[in-house]
């Protein structure tokens, strides 16, 4: 098989070895990691081919009382990690990657009410109106919460293109996206899946 | 009294669902407040700002 190995010893420099079976391995100091022939491209055992794009995961770090039959915007205030600095957690609340590409988005909705809960819709905004629901929690509960989940794959145009999670709760007395310091009640996460 | 209290006392007979689908109100959390960022019922107006303040 032909190859080209990136050197670890001596000079260094690229060592090319050729041949005419189609099929090329990629190999750093002679250990082949990858393999290039008809069928495509292939990792060698143990060697992943990681993807680079932008990827995030914020939430809510206190209680946000929310009006009853109006979509309202969470306001994720903290971040765990936000790896192209694509998520505003101070003014906007949003991810506006820099990527064009298709991103998997999550979020996840804990809520509670002072005295009846009776629905719960996770919902996301992309460029300020929806864009898709998740299950809708209809419920005649009291002082109970529910904790909702929800994940869509969403386009983005890498430049002006974001999204926004909110929550449509009704119900009586004090309504509440439930976020007690912990990141485990209400956040919502995203990666790049597939480029543009 | 919320956006959401008074429109139903304009319009008693709304429903549930109503909110969620042919009328939606939103708010930003930016400091503006609910509003009315869609009304397509097919037979209710849309109440005016007099109706509403």
């Amino acid at each position: 098989m032909a190859s080209i190995d990136a050197s670890t010893s001596g000079a260094g420099g690229i060592i090319t070895t050729a041949d005419n079976t189609g099929t090329l391995n990629l190999q750093s100091g002679g250990t082949t990691i990858a393999t290039i022939n008809s069928t495509g491209l292939s990792m060698a055992s143990g060697k992943v081919l990681a993807p680079t794009g932008p990827a995030f995961s914020a939430y809510r770090a206190s209680d946000q009382t929310i009006t009853a039959a109006t979509f309202t915007k969470v306001q994720l205030n903290t971040e765990t990690f936000d790896t192209a600095n694509a998520f505003d957690n101070s003014t906007n609340y949003r991810f506006t990657p820099q990527v064009a590409g298709y991103y998997q988005i999550n979020g996840t909705l804990t809520a509670g009410a002072s005295s009846n809960l009776g629905r719960a819709i996770l919902t996301f905004f992309k460029n300020g109106s929806i864009y898709s629901r998740g299950i809708d929690f209809p419920f005649s509960a009291s002082s109970s919460y529910v904790y909702a989940s929800y994940s869509d794959l969403i386009y983005f145009n890498g430049s002006t293109d974001y999204v926004e999670l909110y929550v449509y709760l009704n119900g009586t007395g004090t309504l509440t996206v439930v976020a007690p310091s912990a990141g485990e009640y209400t956040r919502m996460s995203g990666f790049l899946a597939r480029a543009a | 009294m919320t956006l959401y209290e008074k429109i139903k006392s304009i319009y008693p007979q709304l429903e549930d669902k109503d909110f969620m689908t042919v009328i939606i109100l939103q708010n930003d959390s930016d400091g503006r407040g609910d509003y009315i960022a869609k009304w397509e019922h097919p037979t209710l107006a849309k109440p005016t700002q007099e109706q509403l303040a």
